[in-house]
């Protein structure tokens, strides 16, 4: 009993003493953080103004950009951040009068340096800050962090890469999203792959292609969204016969993006009870988003579907069809998915 | 920068910048009175309701995410107002098409996407001007 109590007596110690070590750490980080943040501010007052003039386009003559390059030791370090994070902000002249700073003191230098650090912290920044400067000459530096160890440097080149915007990197960026054990996130991938401009659309023809079902689906989405009509053939190929629903998804609302008359054929050819609900759906989408009036007999039977969302979406692309398209719906007007897209239809005009 | 044209006798335009993010608050500040317009800037939006709501501005520029109030709220608050004409600019990183319908659609003239070139914002703002004019 009297050893049960002193246990408890102990642990209570050991726990409270835990407590108040871990209140004294958080205080004394915080503290830390404190008195760096006022280091900094302090550091980088003087600089502020040139900071402002050059960032807002109104260092004509460049005076300020010049004042700004004279920054040595730690103020040089803290401008360069402070700089780092306007880069976020701003873009044209003032962001590459900014990127000339960087330039002058060594900071993309630095950066091509780091980007073999062994901290992941400070690859990760690395690779940031080389495609917030658009160091176009370090995209094979950031092609190879597109494998690194951690998924951030992978995430922050694909990043990078695509501030930069070199299609040349479309290809490697594609790739990395089916890189066995260090996969490139699609959402990442496909977000750099937009900033890459028209040059990139054979890649994601060849992409469609992929063994790699998220490379697919991210190929065929981006085919849809920049409207690369040449790779119709492939989108077809992918709703057809994919083995992944979700491409095959994904390149039913492509077709209906990109689409022409003679695909209402195969959209209409997916909408068949025995193919999964969600492909259907989707190609039921699609069509309205195609508008071909062509596909008005086959969403007018599909009004009758045992699907009441797959019913509520054939009037919705219905209704988006001109008068030829509201005909179609006589004699459904009570039916509630009829009902229910004319509300939806009217709701979303109204916050138009 | 050319100033915005008027009487140069007459008193200058008067802006509202809100914006929670020091740097862009200070560079659009620095921007527009460079150019010439009388800058109120604030750093979150009950501030810039309140500055809006004492002395109306010719024209505003708001930061879509911001604590306390929102630009969108600020913008729904506007359009509620007596000042409801008042030209507002919507500055964000929210940069998906339904973000920019959203501001559209609450009464937002214009909407520009952050990261943004001042001189585009100057030139955005001005031709606002003038064509509230």
């Amino acid at each position: 009993m009297i050893i049960g109590a002193a246990l408890l007596v102990g642990a209570t110690v050991v726990i409270l003493g835990a407590c108040v070590l871990l209140i004294l750490a958080v205080v004394a980080v915080r503290v830390r953080r404190h008195s760096r943040t006022q280091r900094d501010e302090m550091l980088l007052s003087p600089l502020r103004p040139p900071l402002i003039t050059v960032a807002s386009g109104e260092d004509d003559d460049g005076a300020a950009a010049e004042q700004l390059t004279w920054a040595t030791g730690v103020s040089r370090t803290v401008l360069d951040r402070n700089i780092v994070e306007m880069l976020t902000k701003i873009r044209g002249v003032p962001a590459e009068q900014l990127v000339h700073v960087l330039e002058v003191h060594g900071a993309v230098d630095a950066a091509v340096a780091q980007m073999s650090s062994r901290s992941t912290v400070k690859r990760a920044r690395a690779a940031q800050l080389l495609g917030l400067a658009r160091a176009g000459h370090t995209v094979p530096l950031l092609v190879e962090a597109l494998g690194d160890e951690a998924v951030e440097v992978r995430n922050s080149a694909a990043y990078a890469l695509g501030l930069i915007g070199d299609p040349a990197a479309a290809g490697p960026v594609l790739a990395a999203i089916g890189a066995p054990e260090r996969g490139l996130p699609a959402a990442t991938a496909a977000e750099a792959l937009q900033s890459m401009g028209v040059g990139i659309s054979d890649v994601l023809r060849d992409g469609m292609a992929d063994p790699n079902a998220r490379t697919r689906m991210v190929a065929a989405h981006l085919s849809g969204e920049r409207s690369f009509t040449r790779g119709l053939p492939e989108l077809r190929g992918l709703l057809d016969a994919d083995p992944d629903l979700t491409v095959r998804e994904t390149s039913a609302s492509a077709i209906g993006r990109l689409g022409r008359s003679e695909d209402v054929g195969i959209l209409v050819r997916h909408t068949v009870p025995s193919e999964p609900l969600a492909l259907r759906r989707a190609c039921v989408i699609a069509l309205g988003d195609l508008g071909e009036a062509e596909a008005i007999p086959a969403l007018a039977v599909l009004l009758d579907d045992s699907d009441p969302r797959l019913a509520e979406l054939a009037a919705t692309a219905l209704l988006s069809m001109g008068p030829d398209g509201r005909d179609a719906l006589a004699g459904h007007e009570n039916d509630p998915a009829v009902r229910s897209a004319r509300l939806m239809a009217s709701l979303q005009t109204a916050s138009a | 920068m050319s100033a915005p044209a008027g009487d140069p006798d007459a008193s200058p335009v008067r802006v509202l910048v809100a914006d929670d993010d020091a740097d862009i608050r200070d560079l659009v500040e620095f921007k527009l009175t460079q150019a010439g317009y009388a800058v109120e800037a604030v750093p979150d939006g009950i501030s810039a309701w309140e500055a809006f709501a004492a002395n109306p501005p010719q024209l505003a520029v708001l930061d879509v995410m911001m604590p306390g109030l929102s630009g969108i709220d600020v913008l729904r608050k506007i359009r509620e107002s007596e000042f409801s004409t008042v030209p507002v600019l919507l500055l964000s990183a929210k940069s998906r098409d339904s973000d920019v319908d959203t501001g559209f659609a609450v009464g937002a003239d214009d909407y520009v996407i952050k990261p943004f070139s001042p001189r585009e914002l100057l030139h955005r703002v001005n031709g606002m001007l003038a064509r509230a004019r």
